[in-house]
C-alpha cells in the first residue's frame, strides 16, 4: 500500500504534463515515464485524453508502448520488437519488473525456470540478484527465495494497472471470499452452541450419578439400621451383609 | 467551563492509569453497596417516603497522578489513592506526602502531575483541590474518569482538564479547559492490559465454556473482516455499474490484496495441518485411556475391599 502513496504523486504529476501536451511531444512524456525507478501504474496517464488521441495517428507508438507498460510483459515485447521502439535499459529494466508481477499474479510459488525464461536471465545468481535488488527493495514484491527447491515464493506483490475484464474476476473473487467467511461463521456458531449442549448434557449426567449415588447411600444406611438392632454377632453381620450382595 | 486548551501541552496517558482509577472506583462502590443495601431495606421497614429507594450513588474517588514532564509532552505513567476529607473538601496532605515519598524511591524520576476523580463533569469544588495542588506542580493535571456506562459511546470516558486563568466578568479566575490525550503504552503494559480484557470467569474451568469463550472472540473477529469486505465488494460493483467513476490506485490495491489469496492452500500446509490434527487426536486419546484405566482400576480395588474372601476366616462366600 506504501507503493501507491509513493507513486500517487508521481502519477499526478505526469497526468498534469500529458494533459498539457499533445501529439509528438507526449513521446518524450512517455519515456520519461516508463524509465522512472518508481512509477509502476500507468492507467491514469493512460486515461489522459491526449493521450489516447494518440490512437491511429503517426505517435501511436507511443500509445502502444504506454499501453505495453501497463498490462504486457518481456516476452510481450519480443515478440512485438519490431513494431515498437527501442527500450532504453531504465525501461527495460522497468518491463521486466513489471514482467514479476503479472507472473506473480497467477501463481503464488514461482519455479525459478520460468522466472528465467521470462525474463531472459541465464544464471540463478543473476535471476536472485534480479529479484532481491530490483523487485524486493523497491517494494514491489515481497516474499521468500528458496534455493533448495528453487522456487520463489511471493507473500505480497504491488497491483498493476487493470485489464478492463479484471474487474469482474475480482468481484467474484470477493464474492466467494465473502460466502467462505459467512460459512465460517455459521459452523462457528455451531460450534458454539455444540459446546454449551454438550456441557449441558455432562452436568446432567453428573448429577444424575450423584443423585443415584445418594439413593444408594440412603437404602444401605436404612437397611443397615434395620437389620443390626436384634443381633451383632458375626453370624447376624453375615447375614446383614448377605442382605446386602443383592 | 470547558473550552479547548490553548497551553500547547501534549498529554500522553498510559492505560495503566485508567485501570487503576477504575479499579479503585469499582473497589469502593462495591465496598459500599452490601451495607447500603440494608440500610435501604431499614427504611422501607420504617416505612420511609419512597417506595423503593434508588441506589445511592456511589461516591467520588480521589488519587493523584504522577509521571514525566519533557518539554512540552507531558506523561503520566502511574496514580495512586488518596483520602478525601469530605469536611474540609481538601485531600490528606500527610498521606499525600508520605506516599510521595515512597513513590520516589522506587521511580526517582517520577513527579506528581496531579489528580484524578471520578464523574460525569466537572465541578466548581474540584477548583479547590486543583488550588491546593498547585504549590506541588505549578500547573497541574485534573483527570476524570466518568464511570457510568455508556455503550453508545466509542472513545474513553476519560477526560483530562488543565488550568487556565480566564477573565470572566473582570475577575481573573481559574477554570478548567479540557486538553487532548493520547493513549501511550509500552510493550509489557500492552501485554497486561490485554490479559485484563480478556478475564474469564473464574470457575471457568469446564473446558466446554472456555472453548466457547474463544470461539466467541474468533466470531467476531471474522464477523469483522467480513463486513470490511462486504464493503469492498459493494464499492466494486458499484464501480463496476458505473455509478463511481473508476478509481485506479484503490483497484490496483484490491488486485494486489485478493492475489494474496488463498493464503493457505500449499501441499505443505496440508501435510503439516493434518500431522498436527492426528497429535492432538492422539493425544486426547491417550488421555482417555488413562482416565478410563484409572477408572477401571479404581473400580476393581473397589470390588476386592467389598469382596474379599481371604480377609476373614470363616467370612462370607464369594460373590456369586
Amino acid at each position: 500500500m506504501d507503493i501507491e502513496q509513493k507513486q500517487a504523486d508521481l502519477i499526478e504529476h505526469f497526468v498534469k504534463r500529458a494533459s498539457a501536451l499533445q501529439g509528438s511531444a507526449l513521446g518524450a512524456l512517455v519515456a520519461d515515464a516508463t524509465s522512472h525507478p518508481s512509477l509502476f501504474a500507468f492507467s491514469e496517464i493512460l486515461a489522459v485524453p491526449s493521450v489516447l488521441q494518440l490512437e491511429g495517428t503517426d505517435s501511436s507508438v507511443y500509445l502502444d508502448v504506454l499501453r505495453l507498460f501497463a498490462h504486457g510483459t518481456w516476452s510481450d515485447y519480443k515478440r512485438n520488437a519490431d513494431r515498437l521502439l527501442q527500450l532504453v535499459p531504465e525501461q527495460v529494466l522497468k518491463l521486466k519488473q513489471l514482467t514479476v508481477l503479472t507472473l506473480a499474479e497467477t501463481n503464488k510459488v514461482l519455479p525459478y525456470d520460468q522466472l528465467m525464461q521470462e525474463l531472459d536471465v541465464t544464471n540463478v545468481r543473476e535471476l536472485e540478484d534480479f529479484l532481491i535488488n530490483e523487485c524486493m527493495y523497491a517494494g514491489i514484491v515481497r516474499g521468500k527465495l528458496d534455493q533448495l527447491r528453487r522456487c520463489f515464493e511471493v507473500q505480497f506483490a504491488a497491483g498493476r494497472d487493470l485489464r478492463p475484464g479484471q474487474l469482474g474476476g475480482m468481484i467474484q473473487t470477493l464474492s466467494s471470499w465473502l460466502a467462505t467467511s459467512d460459512n465460517l461463521l455459521v459452523s462457528i456458531q455451531e460450534k458454539i452452541k455444540w459446546a454449551d449442549s454438550m456441557s449441558e448434557l455432562d452436568k446432567k449426567h453428573r448429577k444424575e450419578v450423584e443423585d443415584r449415588v445418594e439413593e444408594v447411600k440412603k437404602s444401605l444406611s436404612l437397611k443397615l439400621h434395620t437389620v443390626s438392632r436384634p443381633t451383632l454377632t458375626s453370624e447376624g453381620m453375615r447375614r446383614s451383609t448377605l442382605n446386602l450382595v443383592e | 467551563m470547558a473550552s479547548s486548551s490553548s497551553s500547547g501541552l501534549t498529554f500522553k496517558l498510559h492505560p495503566l492509569v485508567i485501570v487503576n482509577i477504575s479499579d479503585h472506583y469499582t473497589r469502593v462502590k462495591s465496598q459500599m453497596h452490601p451495607p447500603t443495601a440494608a440500610h435501604a431495606n431499614n427504611n422501607n421497614g420504617n416505612g420511609a417516603d419512597a417506595a423503593t429507594s434508588p441506589p445511592p450513588p456511589a461516591s467520588r474517588v480521589y488519587g493523584c497522578v504522577i509521571g514525566v514532564q519533557r518539554g512540552r509532552t507531558v506523561e503520566i505513567f502511574n496514580s495512586f489513592e488518596l483520602l478525601y476529607d469530605p469536611s474540609t473538601h481538601s485531600l490528606d496532605r500527610s498521606f499525600l506526602e508520605k506516599k510521595q515519598e515512597l513513590y520516589k524511591k522506587v521511580f526517582p524520576h517520577f513527579y506528581i502531575l496531579g489528580w484524578y476523580s471520578t464523574g460525569s463533569d466537572a465541578q466548581e469544588s474540584d477548583m479547590h483541590i486543583h488550588k491546593a495542588l498547585m504549590d506541588i506542580n505549578e500547573s497541574p493535571v485534573y483527570v476524570l474518569l466518568n464511570p457510568s456506562i455508556n455503550h453508545a459511546q466509542k472513545d474513553l470516558p476519560v477526560t483530562i482538564f488543565e488550568s487556565e486563568l480566564h477573565v470572566i466578568d473582570g475577575i481573573p479566575q481559574l477554570i478548567f479547559v479540557r486538553s487532548s490525550y493520547t493513549i501511550e503504552t509500552v510493550e509489557a503494559e500492552r501485554i497486561s492490559v490485554d490479559h485484563v480484557a480478556h478475564l474469564k470467569p473464574s470457575d471457568g474451568g469446564s473446558a466446554a465454556t472456555q472453548l466457547a469463550a474463544h470461539l466467541t472472540g474468533i466470531h467476531s473477529a471474522i464477523k469483522m473482516l467480513n463486513s470490511r469486505i462486504r464493503v469492498l465488494h459493494h464499492y466494486l460493483l458499484a464501480m463496476q455499474k458505473g455509478d463511481i467513476p473508476c478509481e485506479n490506485s484503490l483497484l490496483r490495491q484490491v488486485s494486489s490484496l485478493l492475489r494474496r489469496l488463498p493464503a493457505i492452500e500449499s501441499e505443505k500446509f496440508q501435510d503439516d495441518f493434518l500431522m498436527e490434527y492426528n497429535d492432538t487426536l492422539l493425544i486426547t486419546y491417550l488421555a482417555m485411556f488413562t482416565n478410563c484405566s484409572s477408572t477401571m482400576n479404581e473400580l476393581v480395588d473397589k470390588f476386592n475391599t467389598a469382596y474379599d474372601r481371604h480377609s476373614r476366616r470363616g467370612g462370607r462366600t464369594a460373590f456369586m
